[in-house]
């Protein structure tokens, strides 16, 4: 089948308004908001489950590859097309198809956004728990892709813990439905091994989410140390005090001072860095924790516990902390947010390694990271026009990704593997791991159509180059200079970078108009 | 078929990898038969990687293979085809790692519950899985089978704090997916794949956990006892529960007829005639409970004590409380020791569909000369059955399959009735299993690329 042929076959499956195919189209959907791109052929907007069935089969009958979108905002290049597959993009299927409340169950498509979906329940008094700092804009069906998480995780777990059935269209077009809205319903829980899959089993058409109930209360405390130091204790301290937060994040002073530069959220931009530490649940609870809490800090050297006094205080911590990393935007051109995960006690020393490293090769790393569950995200600066400072900027990444692994952590925390970290598999799995993996991917995605050369490093690629001879596999390399204007991150919201991010939305808007 | 020749050189070569010591032979292991089916060898490996030689060694040879652990769920599922090699894991008790620091650990298979709790305790930690018989439940066999206690109301299910994974597929791989850490998102989840797969798709040979901290010291808990007239009284409190904003760790339903197994205390002796099918349910033996266990600090406990008002009947504390939530543990086993031909159905059902689910148990349960006693975690629609058989006029084996076949049919979607022990002639009339919302297809699937001669648990799983 030609090229123009399938377009053809598209168009007739989906409408002649809702395929892109002009370069100048295509050019919206070529990044997320990592380092990576790679220009699609097609972009296509299915409005229904059996219209991803149609396209997937007509894929798999004419061999050219699929990758699933959601808003992009993706920092492993998952929702990235690798030499020219078709992106399958998501904002016409968008709707909440159901709010049970009784059960405590929304039913949802996977266009959907995620502030979206806690807005709908936030009538019942519900919301849904995974808080990713894309949730402005990131998608449930890129979330379960991901099996994305965020700072309140610590206490109510990833994507997976909040999802209960799916509706998934396999590669070749065949409808399935993999639980329900009840656990535990006999047999294999295809539900919990599908999410996190990274749209390389199949495509999630509909989602069933639990739905969490609003807490009574919540105390947001901005803890202030002199020291990096002080505040990496502060976080081995209050794990082991058995006080469990529901977010317990870090930011160091370099960081703080582009975060305040950027919000004005009221963070003091002398400090060596900051925790922000949420507690939540009954009022009298909440008291007895942040009191708790409180102690804790002050008793490992806090300068100052402050408490949000209100929800309007509360919002200016969290919006500081979530478009942290936009912020750093405003230093430096371009920027590279690992993912690594640590054990918690290692959290002090992790952060002396990474400063070890940004002195070894004179760069600029700023930490921000979801301290409560180790999962560092060092941000490093580099310019994309020097070679040498992005091939440094790079080495200091593995090196740190090394360190992570090298005392028994991961190398992604919540960001996931895509084409980012594929080749970094086998770090942590050796090749048992990887084949069994590999096994159960062809399980469901036998000739690799959906989301081709993700996850698994090259040297386990091979039944897929075999598969599509068309696909030679290539390692896209960091962005190219060319790219980084374009480039957006998902955490900066309100910032003016964000203007090239959010078009491809807009853009499939108007597509569906 | 099997002759004694060929199992006494399997032996032998099972023995060159474990030790002699650790192979034994029929007929010594009718002991560990399993719906009146007998393994031909039992054999314990010392370690991940003998187990990977001799589930390899049974694949070349065309064996079946029965993983097992401490023998406390092995009821479940159908009746095995044959059984060449018992796989008993036993062995891998060891902890590989407690990180009390990082809450985190990793065990062996074979390490039982209780031994995994002991290591935490001193540290005020534990794992929230608190299945029945934890002297002898292992951490595989537990993960294997799904099971769960009533804390599964607020800590979530193994599925939600296991966070790695070691196991041994059908063609004697030994693989590992997860990590150490307590987020992680590296590789599939396999660990989801691992857990409730009843030994189909792997030798489950270690785990890692998530732990938590040990309720109790400054943060004491209480167990409040609440009666009602009725089940939906019951309900309706639950509800009122779920939409407040307590937070307990247990909340656990227990019927009127599950009370009885819920005590020290002998039976007392009944007049039969309280089973006659002629009077449906009887008087009401006792009231509807439910059993709300909260923690926390005093102030705490007193607004659990506000917001239950006159609900409220008994509060436990220290022995006291220790003591029910090990009847509530040990229910099956009380039921059974009194009755050995009771069937028994772990049912999971929808929140707002509880209510309904139980009145069609006990009516599906009359119908058929069974009585129903209902205990479990009414917030979150996960129940244990016991059908009992009536004395004076005891079910046929059709009768057993009739009472589950009348309650599946009653329930909505998205609900599950799965048998975990039933008399063995039942098991010829009906599927423990029921049907699951979840495609067949890609459940034959997964089970052909881990077990690709389908060498595991051969005929009782549902795929």
């Amino acid at each position: 089948m030609t090229f123009s042929s399938l377009v053809r076959q598209l168009k007739k499956i989906a409408g002649r308004d809702a395929v892109l195919e002009r370069t100048e189209d295509l050019m919206l959907y070529e990044y997320d908001a990592g380092v990576h791109t790679g220009l699609p052929r097609a972009v296509v907007f299915p409005e229904s489950t059996a219209q991803v069935s149609e396209i997937m089969r007509l894929a798999t009958a004419s061999g050219f590859p699929i990758v699933p979108r959601g808003a992009g905002t993706g920092l492993s290049g998952g929702s990235i097309a690798r030499e020219g597959a078709i992106v399958l993009a998501f904002a016409r299927m968008n709707k909440i198809l159901e709010i049970d409340a009784e059960n405590q169950r929304a039913v949802v498509q996977p266009g959907v956004v995620n502030l979206d979906l806690s807005a709908a329940a936030k009538r019942y008094g519900l919301y849904f728990a995974p808080d990713p700092s894309s949730q402005k804009a990131c998608t449930i069906g890129g979330n379960v892709a991901e099996n994305s998480g965020g700072p309140h995780t610590l206490a109510y777990g990833v994507t997976v813990n909040h999802v209960t059935g799916l509706e998934v269209v396999l590669p070749d077009g065949r409808i399935v439905n993999f639980g329900g809205k009840t656990s535990d319903l006999g047999g294999y829980d295809l539900t919990g091994f599908f999410v996190g899959s990274e749209g390389t089993l199949g495509i999630a058409t509909k989602v069933t989410v639990r739905l969490m109930r609003l807490p009574e209360a919540v105390a947001t405390l901005l803890t202030i140390f002199n020291t990096i130091e002080d505040a990496a204790n502060t976080v081995v301290a209050i794990t082991q005090e058995g006080v469990t937060p529901a977010a317990l994040e870090l930011m160091d002073g370099w960081v703080l001072r582009m975060v305040e530069a950027a919000t004005h959220a009221g963070y003091p931009v002398d400090a060596g860095a900051v925790l922000l530490i949420e507690v939540e649940g009954l009022r009298e609870e909440v008291e007895e924790q942040a009191e708790a809490i409180g102690q804790v800090c002050r008793k490992q050297k806090a300068r100052e516990v402050r408490r949000a006094r209100d929800e309007r205080e509360r919002k200016l911590l969290w919006s500081g902390r979530k478009n942290a990393a936009g912020a750093v935007g405003r230093f430096s051109p371009k920027y590279y947010t690992q993912d690594g995960v640590i054990p918690r006690t290692r959290v002090p020393q992790a952060l002396s390694q990474i400063e070890a490293m940004a002195k070894k090769y004179s760069l600029t790393i700023g930490n921000i990271m979801h301290a409560g569950d180790g999962n560092l995200h060092p941000i490093i600066c580099f310019d994309p026009r020097d070679p040498d400072h992005k091939r440094r900027a790079m080495q200091a990444s593995d090196e740190i990704i090394a360190y992570c692994v090298s005392v028994g952590g991961s190398i992604t925390g919540e960001h996931g593997v895509g084409m980012e970290k594929n080749e970094l598999m086998s770090l942590g799995f050796n090749d048992n791991d990887l084949d069994v993996m590999r096994r159960l991917h062809d399980t469901m995605n036998p000739r690799a159509i959906l989301n081709p050369q993700k996850l698994f490093p090259s040297a386990h690629g091979c039944r897929e180059a075999a598969a599509s001879p068309e696909l030679t596999e290539k390692i896209v390399g960091y962005t190219e200079a060319g790219h980084t204007e374009t480039a957006g991150h998902p955490e900066i919201a309100g910032n003016p970078k964000t203007a090239g991010h959010s078009k491809p939305a807009d853009h499939s808007g108007k597509a569906g108009a | 078929m099997n002759t004694t020749l060929e199992t006494g050189s399997r032996a032998r070569e099972l023995a060159a990898i474990c030790g002699a010591g650790h192979v034994e032979e029929d007929p010594a292991l009718e002991a560990f038969a399993i719906d009146g089916v007998a393994p031909a060898i039992a054999v314990s490996p010392a370690s991940a990687e003998e187990v990977a030689q001799v589930v390899a060694f049974a694949a070349a040879q065309n064996l079946t293979v029965v993983p097992a652990g401490g023998f406390t769920a092995m009821a479940s599922g159908g009746t095995p085809e044959r059984i060449d090699i018992l796989l008993r894991t036993t062995r891998l008790s060891a902890v590989a790692h407690h990180d009390p620091g990082d809450l985190t650990i990793g065990v062996g298979a074979g390490c039982t519950l209780a031994a995994l709790d002991a290591t935490l305790a001193p540290n005020g930690q534990f794992l929230p899985l608190d299945a029945p018989h934890p002297d002898h439940a292992t951490v595989g066999g537990t993960l294997a089978a799904a099971m769960h206690g009533p804390l599964k109301h607020g800590y979530g299910g193994a599925r939600d704090y296991c966070v790695g994974v070691q196991f041994v597929t059908g063609d004697g791989k030994l693989a590992k997916a997860g990590g150490r850490v307590v987020k992680n998102v590296a590789g599939y989840d396999l660990m989801k794949l691992m857990i409730g797969s009843y030994g189909s798709l792997g030798v489950i040979v270690g785990a890692n956990f998530k732990v938590f901290p040990r309720p109790g010291g400054r943060n004491q808990t209480r167990t409040f006892v609440l009666e009602f007239s009725s089940l939906s009284g019951a309900i309706h409190f639950r509800n009122f529960v779920r939409g407040s904003h307590l937070t307990p760790l247990c909340l656990e339903l227990v019927s009127p007829r599950a009370q009885e197994y819920l005590t020290n205390e002998a039976p007392v002796p009944r007049n039969p005639d309280d089973y006659a099918p002629s009077l449906p349910g009887g008087a009401p033996l006792a009231r509807w409970r439910i059993l709300l266990r909260a923690c926390g600090s005093e102030t705490v406990l007193k607004r659990y004590r506000k917001e239950m008002g006159i609900n409220l009947s008994t509060e436990l504390s220290g022995d006291e409380e220790t003591r029910i939530w090990q009847h509530v543990s040990n229910f099956e086993t009380a039921v059974l020791e009194r009755h050995r031909n009771a069937m028994f159905a772990r049912m999971n059902v929808s929140p707002a569909a509880v209510e309904a689910a139980v009145g069609a148990a006990e009516q599906a349960g009359l119908d058929n000369n069974l009585l129903v006693a209902a205990v479990g975690r009414v917030g979150i629609g996960a129940l244990v059955l016991a059908f009992i058989p009536l004395s004076v006029d005891p079910p046929s084996a059709m009768q057993y399959a009739n009472a589950i076949s009348a309650l599946r049919s009653a329930l909505p979607l998205d609900s599950a009735v799965v048998v975990s022990r039933c008399p063995q002639q039942a098991k010829l009339h009906f599927n423990v299993w029921g049907s699951s919302p979840t495609d067949l297809e890609c459940m034959r699937a997964v089970k052909r690329a881990l077990d690709p001669k389908g060498i595991f648990n051969r005929g009782r799983f549902l795929v």
